[in-house]
């Protein structure tokens, strides 16, 4: 059997005294686009801080598998480094920090991480352009300081075009489709899908189906309460979208 | 009600009055003898108390025989120098650039303390008259070398119309317990447009004390940088006169401190006249246990109507014990301005280091990037490629030092 690009056992966490993740288990396989539904303030967006090593939570149970490696004890540079890549659903504005000096000092810092030599300016020039040009990303927004006044959909294009240039082996997309339009969306989800290539796999997590319709996932799971509470294919979604998420318990939000 | 006590002098004090009384200027030497050094009750040195700071005076500078390496190169500049309070010899100036020699101080008499001790022991004043634009760099190095010593200096500029310039002044010397006092007096003609910097790099054991003047006439554009980055003690005055209509300053300036420093950039900008501006953008980064202290008073006499001026200090604490002081002051006389001031006070944003580190790049990287973008408002302005990156240069290099 091929390791899972992720493995979660059994994932508990908590911010303060408060349990938010209370009992995850998912495995997805190389390749595989899985989607995570579920209503605000189910502890989606928890999942992906806890995926990406943010400090405020607390894991008091279970493990995270990258590659079959824990990554809980990992700091979230060294979690970078090991390929895991997660999209912002609010991506931080940085003043002072201009995108490319951003992009090159972390494509160059996990290169070093991974023993590779650092790339040279022209050749990082090179990659930016391609990765900038499918996603109508220009070099004036590149000269901007790291997200500062860019529109959403600026922000979120900005978000794929670095999962682009970093090419981890799991992408975490979380609420991508938030603040965006339906050009946007197009924008985006061309740009996501570009980058299925039978090996990377993506965890896309999203409020609504529509999102799904242009990622189209392998496998939908619903959340609910801080675990999965159903699996299926991508017509789950759409059951979803009909008949709401009341039947799985819990309080609308 | 004031009682009317004796104030008890200090050996800083004492040494002061002595070297006052022998250069002949008894009136500066009996200011201190009767009210002492200033302390914290003292408005505009409330949050650097001299008397307290201060505990010695060296003697007064003798001729320097030794030189340490210079603090700071900027490839291309012209270089001038005043080492222990004397003028140097310097190479051929660039067209345009009149170098010479005036007696005396050169700042406009006011009460304070150090400008009247650099009023009476400044002995020449190194001037600069630039008749045209010039291109180079123009550095001003200002050392002070050897054993312990007291040293007041002076320079004046003038910028003729039209002109523009940019002048770097670099302070440093040997590592021993010298007091400087500093003073530099430039005039900015009929639209110059001008760039003066200040860059403290001397040594811990060093108090830095420095006073820049400034009088704008019409049109005039002027940006200033102080930057501390060396004395144990440093305090920078900033007193501009917005003296011609259309007169704009952007007025900026960086401490950065670090344990047991105390860093003070105190400014007060007069708009004398009608329709001038000024933007006045400090920041202090701290580190460890240390202080750092901006004041800034924005004066708008009576009929300066149209004045338009805000003052900001924004700090940076990148540890518990940090302190940071801002002391904003408007004085108005005018009923038709838009003055204002702001001060903000934070550490590193969690949120923003942890997006950076979710790309991969590790903490104390992310935290320098962090730290240079809260300073890139400063720096960007500074468009000659090779001054940009000396001040960079600097910057880099008291974040290295604390890593």
């Amino acid at each position: 059997m091929t390791t899972p690009v992720l493995e979660i056992r059994n994932l508990h966490a908590r911010i303060d005294e408060r349990e938010i993740l209370k009992g995850v288990n998912l495995i997805i396989p190389p390749g595989e686009v899985h989607a995570i539904m579920g209503r605000n303030g189910s502890g989606k967006s928890t999942l992906s801080y806890v995926l990406a090593g943010k400090e405020d939570y607390e894991v008091t149970e279970g493990e995270i598998l990258l590659n079959g490696e824990n990554i809980l004890e990992m700091e979230p540079d060294e979690r970078a480094a090991a390929g895991l890549f997660l999209a912002f659903q609010y991506p931080i504005e940085i003043p002072g920090v201009a995108t490319m000096t951003f992009l090159k000092a972390a494509l160059n810092a996990q290169r070093k991480a991974r023993g590779e030599e650092e790339l040279k300016t022209p050749d990082f020039m090179r990659l930016v352009k391609e990765a900038g040009s499918q996603l109508n990303i220009d070099n004036d927004m590149l000269k901007r300081p790291l997200n500062v006044g860019f529109s959403g959909g600026e922000k979120k294009r900005a978000e794929i075009m670095q999962m682009a240039l970093l090419k981890p082996s799991l992408a975490v997309l979380d609420e991508t489709d938030s603040g965006l339009d339906i050009d946007a969306l197009q924008v985006v989800s061309k740009g996501v899908n570009a980058l299925r290539d039978g090996q990377r796999s993506m965890l896309v997590i999203t409020h609504y189906q529509r999102l799904l319709n242009h990622i189209v996932p392998d496998v939908v799971h619903v959340f609910s309460d801080g675990k999965i509470v159903e699996s299926g294919d991508k017509d789950l979604a759409l059951k979803l979208e009909a008949k709401g998420y009341a039947s799985y318990g819990g309080e609308a939000a | 009600m004031r009682a009317n006590f004796p104030v008890r002098l200090g050996p800083a004090e004492d040494a002061l009055i002595a070297q006052l009384k022998a250069a002949g200027a008894d009136a500066a030497a009996e200011r201190i003898t009767v009210a002492g050094l200033p302390t914290r009750r003292v408005e505009s040195y409330h949050y650097t108390d001299l008397k307290t700071l201060l505990r010695a005076i060296p003697p007064l500078a003798t001729a320097a025989n030794e030189a340490s390496a210079p603090a700071l190169r900027i490839p291309g500049a012209f270089n001038l120098m005043i080492a222990n309070g004397a003028i140097q010899n310097a190479a051929t100036a660039p067209a345009g650039v009149i170098v010479g020699k005036a007696e005396g101080g050169v700042l406009t008499t006011r009460d304070d303390v150090l400008v009247h001790v650099n009023g009476a022991l400044a002995r020449e004043a190194l001037t600069l008259t630039l008749e045209n634009s010039v291109d180079p760099v123009i550095q001003v190095e200002r050392r002070i070398e050897g054993e312990a010593a007291h040293v007041a200096d002076a320079l004046k500029i003038f910028v003729a119309d039209d002109a523009s310039a940019t002048i770097v002044e670099t302070f440093s010397g040997s590592d021993a317990a010298h007091v400087g006092n500093h003073a530099t007096y430039l005039s900015a003609g009929k639209n110059a447009v001008v760039t003066h910097i200040t860059i403290d790099l001397s040594a811990r054991a060093v108090s830095h004390f420095a006073t820049n003047e400034y009088q704008l006439a019409d049109g005039a554009k002027l940006r200033t940088l102080v930057i501390h980055a060396g004395a144990g003690l440093a305090r920078t005055h900033v007193f501009p006169r917005m003296a011609g209509a259309g007169a704009h300053a952007d007025l900026t300036g960086l401490n950065l401190v670090a344990d047991g420093q105390h860093a003070d950039i105190t400014m007060e900008t007069l708009h004398a006249v009608p329709h001038t501006s000024s933007q006045p953008l400090f920041k202090s980064i701290v580190r460890g246990r240390a202080k750092a202290v901006v004041q800034g008073k924005l004066v708008v006499a009576r009929d300066a109507q149209k004045t338009d001026a805000k003052f900001m200090h924004q700090g940076l604490m990148l540890s518990d014990e940090a302190e940071i002081l801002s002391k904003p002051e408007l004085e108005i006389y005018a009923d038709d301005v838009v003055c204002g001031h702001g001060s903000t006070c934070g550490m590193i944003d969690e949120d923003s280091l942890f997006y950076l580190m979710s790309r991969g790049i590790p903490k104390p990287e992310a935290e320098t990037m962090l730290v240079r973008g809260f300073i890139a408002e400063l720096l960007d302005p500074i468009e000659d490629e090779e001054l940009n990156e000396a001040l960079q240069g600097i910057v880099d290099g008291w974040l290295m030092s604390g890593k």
